[in-house]
C-alpha cells in the first residue's frame, strides 16, 4: 500500500490557514523564504513552493499545534488547560525609578524589562513592534534606547516574528521578543525544533508575552479611523482596562476620540475568534494591564529565566513589584477562562481540534481529558 | 550600396518576399513610403530606409497605421507615387481613413501593402485584410511567387494611376519572410515634383478638392473604377492556368497556396486530372476568365488560407452564370475539405486533393506519425516562450505580480500587443488577464475602473509598451482621466519598438533615416493629461514594487508608472555587460526550505541554470547578459555580481 505523505508545506498552509482566514498575520512564515510577504497586515503568498515540509507550516500557530509537546518543552509538564497557563508567580508591577518617565502604556513594565534585558546582555537584540503611521511594523533593536521608542500598544496585528526570522538569518542567538499570544505561540514552535534540524539552537533569550483579547484588522481599521480623524494626526491609541469598554484615539493637538468597543469588535480578524490564549501562555514572562489601575501592569512569571530577569530588574531599580490583589487575579482568571472556552468551543465545533481526518489539519492538539474538561 | 538598387537589368538576386515588394516599388519610382512596424511587414520600410538617400525617398515609421496611410495619401494627392505598409490588423486601424480615401480617390500611384499572418505565427489574431478590398471596393492583388511580388507591386502603381484609386497588394508571412530568386527590371528614373492642385472644378479628380462628397456621386465614380479594374483583370498575366483543357477538378487558388497546390498536384501525379487556376487579381474577379475555366470542369476546389474569401466570390459568380457554366460541385472551406483556420501547407492540400479525387494517400505512415508524436511529447524539453536574458519585462512583471499578490484584493492587468504580451504565460508570472489590440489594455482598464458602483473593488492595472503608448494608448488614457477611472497604467518603456526589431518611435531622438528628430516625452504627456506619474528602473525590484503598491492604493484616479530600461537587445545594451555574475555554490540552498529554486523555477531567466547533479543554481556564461537583477531575487545572497569596469 502506498504510504500517504503527510505534507506540511506551503500548499497546506494556504489551504488550512490562509484560505480559511485563520491567519492573524503574526509574521512567523515571513522572511524565511521569498514566497511569503506581509503587506498592510495581511500575509501574501507570492509564488507556489514545492517543498513538502517547510518552516512556514512548522512555525504557524494556527495549524497542527501540539499543546502538550510545547508545554513539556517549556514547563516540563503536559498542557493542563489552566486559564492563565503554567506560571510560577503573578504580581502587580510598574517600571522602576530608573525608567519612570518613559512614554508607554500602563505601568511600562514591558519597556522596562526589554530595556533591562538588552542593557544587561540577557538578549543581544529584540524583535519589537514599531509604528509607521498607523501601520504596526516589525523592528529589531539592539540598543536599549531604541526599545523605548517601540513602547505603546498597537492593537492591530503585526508580522513581528519576521524580524525574528531575519535576526536568526543575521546570526543572532539570544533574541528577545515582545509579542501577542499568537506570536508567542509561534515563538514556542520555533523553540521546539519542529523540523528536527541537527544543528538546532533555541534562538530566544527572552520571550515576553502580552495579554490580548483580540486584535484589529488593519485593513478595516484604517478606513474606519480615517472617517473619524485625520490619520496623520494620531499620536496614540489606547484601550483602557475594563470596565471602560472604549478605544481612545489621541490626536496631536490634545484631542481625544472615544469609540465604543462594540464598534471595534466588528473589525476583529476571523482568526482571533478561535484563540484560546489571553495571557500568552508559552512565554517566559507575560504582561498585561491591570483592571482598575491604569498605572499598573499584571506580570506573570512562567519560567526560570523569566524569573531571574525579573528579580535582577527589581533589584536594580528597573521594576517595582507588589502583591496582585486577590480580586484582580480572580477576574483575570475568569476573563482568560472565558476566552479559552469561547475559542475552543468554536474551534471544536468546526472540527479543528484533534482532527483525525486526512483531508483537514487540526488547529490545536491536546489531551482528550483536558479538552473534555474545558468544553464541559 | 544595397543590392536592392542594383541598376543592372536582368540581374538575379535571392531576396525576401518583402524585399521583392520594395524592388518592385523602386522600379515603379516610388517617392514616399510609410508604415507602422508589425510582423511580417516590418522589413519593407527598413529596406526603403536603407536606399532612401540614393533614391531620394521620403520614408517614415508613422505613429500608427491610420496616420501612416494619411501620410502616404498626401504624397499621392501631390501626384507622387506612394506606398503604405502594415500588417493585417493594421488595416483595421487604418480603415476609417481608407473608407474616406476610396471615396475621394487618389492621384499619384498609391499602393497599400498588407502583410497577413495566417496561423498567427507572430500575431494574436489571424485577421483578413482581403475582405477590406471587397468592403472598400478597391482592387486586390495577391502575388503567388517572389517574382510576382516584385512585378505586381510595380504594376499596382500603374493600375492605381489608371483608376485613380488605391490598390491593395496582399502578402502573407510565407511570402514576406521566405526568400527566392528574382530577376530585376529597370529602376525608374522619373523625377516627380510634388504639387497639390485644388483650384480646378470642385469635382475634378486631378485638380479639384479631395473629398468623398457628394457621397452618392463619388461612390458611383468609385464603382466605375471597380468595373474598369474588372475589365483590366481579364487579361492580367498574373492569372495563370496549368493543366488539361477539360480537367476532372479545377483547383482555384492564390497567394502562397499556389505553390502548395502545385506541389500537391505534383506529388499525387495528377497533372492530367487537375487544372490549376492561379489568380493574382482576386478582387474584383474577372468574370470572363472565370467563366471560361469554370465551364471546363464539374468539380471546383478553392484552396486559400483562413476565411473563404475567394471561395465566396467564385461561388457568387458561378451562381450568377449558372445558366452558362452549369451546376458545379464545390470543395473548400464551407464543406470542410480545407481547414477554415490556420496556415495551409502542401500536406493539407495533398490531403484535401486526394480525398476529392478518391486517391488513397497517406502522407506519413501511421506508426511513424504516432512514434513521432510520442517522442515529441515525452522527450522534447518543455519550451515556453520566454523573455530574453536581461529583459526588463521579466523584472517589471516580477514586481507587478508581487505587488498585486501583496495587495491581495484580486487586482489584475489588462494587456495588449508587444513582447510583454508573453506575460500571459509563466515568463511574465501569468500577470496579463486580458489581451486584445494595440492600446486596448488601457481602454479596457478605463472601463473596469468605472465598475465600482457595481461592487467591483479589484485594483485595475494596464500595461503598454512605449511604441504602443504613442500608437493607441493616448486616447484611452485621456478617456480614463477625463472619466475619473481609477486605474494604474504601467508603461514598459524599453526605448524602441523592440518586438518587431527596434524600429524608432516618437519617443526617440532619431528616425528611421538616422536623422535627429524631437522626441516626445511620455511622462510629460501623461502629466499634461492629468495623471500622477512616477518613473522607476524595473531592475530596482523593491523600489518598483513599493511604488506600485503605493500607486495601486492611491484611489485618486489615473496613475502612470513608467518602467524605464532599455531592451537587452537594444543597440545601447546589446553586448554590453554591466556585471559579471556568478553563484556562490556554498551559499546556494537550492531546493531546500528557504528558497526552493526561486531563480530557476520561478524567475526563469535563461541565463540561470539548474545543475541537477549538484542541486545548485549556476550562471550560463554564454547566455547571461550581465544585467545583475537576479542578485536581488536570491534570498540567500548566493548570486554575486561584480561591476564590469
Amino acid at each position: 500500500m502506498e504510504e500517504k505523505v503527510f505534507k506540511r508545506g506551503q500548499e497546506e498552509l494556504r489551504r488550512h490557514v490562509l484560505e480559511t482566514r485563520l491567519c492573524t498575520g503574526c509574521g512567523a512564515c515571513i522572511d524565511l523564504c521569498p514566497y511569503y510577504k506581509s503587506y498592510r497586515g495581511k500575509t501574501a503568498v507570492l509564488f507556489p513552493c514545492v517543498i513538502d515540509e517547510g518552516r512556514c507550516f512548522a512555525y504557524c500557530p494556527k495549524v497542527e499545534v501540539d499543546l502538550d509537546g510545547l508545554s513539556e518543552l517549556l514547563f516540563g509538564k503536559p498542557y493542563d488547560g489552566n486559564p492563565l497557563g503554567s506560571y510560577q508567580s503573578i504580581a502587580a508591577a510598574q517600571a522602576g525609578d530608573r525608567l519612570k518617565d518613559i512614554d508607554s502604556q500602563a505601568g511600562g513594565v514591558v519597556s522596562a524589562l526589554t530595556y533591562f534585558a538588552l542593557q544587561k546582555g540577557y538578549i543581544d537584540g529584540a524583535a519589537l513592534t514599531d509604528r509607521k503611521g498607523l501601520l504596526p511594523v516589525p523592528r529589531f533593536v539592539t540598543d536599549p534606547e531604541d526599545a523605548l521608542a517601540c513602547s505603546t500598544s498597537k492593537y492591530t496585528a503585526a508580522p513581528t516574528l519576521s524580524a525574528v526570522n531575519q535576526a536568526v538569518k543575521d546570526g543572532y542567538k539570544n533574541i528577545g521578543l515582545v509579542g501577542t499570544p499568537c506570536q508567542v505561540l509561534a515563538a514556542a514552535l520555533m523553540r521546539s525544533n519542529p523540523l528536527n534540524a541537527d544543528d538546532f539552537v533555541d534562538p530566544f533569550g527572552l520571550v515576553i508575552g502580552l495579554f490580548c483579547t483580540w486584535a484589529i484588522d488593519f485593513r478595516l481599521f484604517e478606513p474606519f479611523l480615517a472617517e473619524r480623524i485625520e490619520i496623520g494626526r494620531i499620536r496614540k491609541i489606547d484601550i483602557p482596562p475594563p470596565p471602560s469598554e472604549i478605544l481612545e484615539v489621541f490626536g496631536d493637538n490634545g484631542t481625544k476620540l472615544e469609540i465604543s468597543l462594540n464598534e471595534i469588535r466588528e473589525l476583529v480578524p476571523n482568526g482571533c475568534s478561535y484563540c484560546i490564549d489571553m495571557t500568552s501562555e508559552f512565554s517566559d514572562l507575560s504582561v498585561g494591564v491591570m483592571e482598575g489601575r491604569p498605572d499598573m501592569n499584571t506580570l506573570i512569571v512562567r519560567t526560570d529565566r523569566g524569573k531571574k530577569i525579573v528579580e535582577e530588574a527589581e533589584k536594580e531599580g528597573y521594576l517595582t513589584l507588589s502583591a496582585m490583589p486577590e480580586e484582580n487575579l480572580e477576574h483575570l482568571i475568569w476573563a482568560a477562562g472565558n476566552k479559552k472556552k469561547r475559542g475552543l468551543t468554536k474551534a471544536q465545533g468546526e472540527g479543528m481540534i484533534n482532527t483525525t481526518d486526512d483531508e483537514t489539519k487540526a488547529y490545536l492538539r491536546m489531551s482528550v481529558k483536558v479538552l473534555e474538561r474545558l468544553t464541559a | 550600396m544595397s543590392y536592392l538598387i542594383d541598376t543592372k537589368e536582368g540581374a538575379s538576386y535571392l531576396v525576401m518576399g518583402n524585399e521583392a515588394i520594395v524592388r518592385g516599388a523602386l522600379e515603379a519610382g516610388v517617392n514616399v513610403a510609410s508604415g507602422y512596424p508589425g510582423t511580417p511587414s516590418s522589413e519593407i520600410i527598413e529596406s526603403f530606409s536603407k536606399v532612401a538617400k540614393e533614391r531620394n525617398l521620403y520614408v517614415e515609421w508613422s505613429v500608427n497605421e491610420k496616420v501612416a496611410l494619411e501620410v502616404a495619401a498626401a504624397a499621392s494627392f501631390a501626384q507622387l507615387r506612394a506606398l503604405c505598409v502594415m500588417k493585417q490588423n493594421g488595416v483595421n486601424v487604418a480603415s476609417d481613413f481608407l473608407l474616406h480615401l476610396v471615396g475621394s480617390g487618389t492621384r499619384g500611384g498609391f499602393v497599400l501593402v498588407a502583410c497577413d499572418d495566417p496561423g498567427a505565427l507572430s500575431s494574436v489574431n489571424e485577421g483578413e485584410s482581403r475582405y477590406f478590398a471587397r468592403l472598400m471596393e478597391i482592387p486586390l492583388l495577391e502575388p503567388g511567387t517572389f517574382q510576382e511580388a516584385k512585378e505586381m507591386t510595380k504594376w499596382a502603381f500603374e493600375l492605381s494611376e489608371e483608376l485613380k484609386q488605391i490598390v491593395v497588394v496582399r502578402s502573407v508571412t510565407r511570402l514576406s519572410h521566405a526568400s527566392g530568386n528574382i530577376t530585376y527590371g529597370k529602376l525608374s528614373d522619373e523625377a516627380r515634383t510634388a504639387e497639390f492642385k485644388f483650384g480646378g472644378f470642385v469635382l475634378d479628380p486631378d485638380e479639384g478638392i479631395v473629398i468623398s462628397a457628394p457621397v452618392a456621386w463619388k461612390h458611383q465614380q468609385q464603382q466605375k473604377k471597380v468595373e474598369k479594374a474588372r475589365e483590366i483583370f481579364e487579361d492580367s498575366p498574373f492569372n495563370t492556368y496549368e493543366g488539361p483543357d477539360r480537367p476532372e477538378l479545377l483547383l482555384i487558388t492564390s497567394s502562397a497556396c499556389y505553390l502548395y497546390s502545385k506541389e500537391a498536384i505534383n506529388v499525387l501525379g495528377v497533372e492530367d486530372r487537375v487544372g490549376l487556376l492561379k489568380l493574382g487579381t482576386t478582387w474584383p474577379l474577372p468574370p470572363k476568365l472565370m467563366i471560361k475555366h469554370l465551364s471546363q470542369a464539374d468539380k471546383i476546389m478553392v484552396v486559400e488560407e483562413v476565411l473563404p474569401f475567394l471561395e465566396e466570390n467564385v461561388k457568387i459568380l458561378a451562381a450568377e452564370k449558372a445558366s452558362e457554366i452549369g451546376i458545379k460541385t464545390f470543395y473548400g472551406k464551407n464543406d470542410g475539405t480545407i481547414p477554415m483556420t490556420g496556415e495551409l501547407n502542401p500536406d493539407l492540400v495533398l490531403a484535401a486533393l486526394s480525398t476529392v479525387l478518391g486517391i488513397d494517400y497517406t502522407p506519413v505512415p501511421e506508426e511513424y506519425d504516432q512514434a513521432a508524436q510520442t517522442s515529441a511529447v515525452s522527450r522534447a524539453p518543455a519550451r515556453e516562450q520566454v523573455f530574453c536574458p536581461g529583459c526588463p519585462h521579466r523584472a517589471s512583471f516580477f514586481s507587478i505580480h508581487n505587488a498585486l499578490e501583496m495587495d491581495g484584493r484580486g487586482g489584475f492587468v489588462c494587456g495588449d500587443i508587444g513582447c510583454y504580451t508573453m506575460a500571459i504565460g509563466s515568463t511574465g508570472f501569468h500577470s496579463l488577464k486580458t489581451l486584445h489590440s494595440m492600446g486596448s489594455g488601457t481602454g479596457v482598464a478605463s472601463g473596469f475602473g468605472k465598475l465600482g458602483q457595481f461592487g467591483m473593488n479589484q485594483p485595475i492595472l494596464a500595461v503598454c509598451g512605449d511604441s504602443t503608448f504613442y500608437h493607441a494608448v493616448i486616447p484611452a488614457l485621456v478617456n480614463a482621466v477625463h472619466n475619473k477611472s481609477d486605474i494604474t497604467l504601467i508603461v514598459l518603456d524599453n526605448s524602441g519598438t523592440a518586438m518587431t526589431g527596434f524600429q524608432p518611435h516618437p519617443g526617440l531622438d532619431h528616425n528611421v533615416l538616422g536623422e535627429e528628430v524631437p522626441s516626445i516625452d511620455i511622462a510629460r504627456i501623461c502629466e499634461a493629461i492629468g495623471a500622477r506619474v512616477e518613473i522607476r528602473d524595473p531592475f530596482d525590484l523593491e523600489g518598483t514594487r513599493e511604488t506600485l503598491n503605493e500607486l495601486i492604493e492611491d484611489a485618486s484616479g489615473v496613475k502612470v508608472l513608467i518602467m524605464r530600461k532599455a531592451c537587452a537587445l537594444s543597440p545601447q545594451r546589446k553586448n554590453k555587460k554591466d556585471y559579471d555574475v556568478h553563484v556562490d555554490q556554498t551559499l546556494c540552498v537550492g531546493e531546500e526550505c528557504g528558497c526552493g529554486r526561486l531563480c530557476t523555477r520561478i524567475f526563469g531567466c535563461p541565463g540561470l541554470i539548474w545543475n541537477e547533479a549538484q542541486h545548485k543554481a549556476e550562471i550560463d556564461e554564454v547566455i547571461c547578459v550581465g544585467c545583475g537583477v537576479c542578485t536581488d531575487i536570491c534570498p540567500q545572497g548566493a548570486i554575486k555580481r561584480e561591476e564590469v569596469a
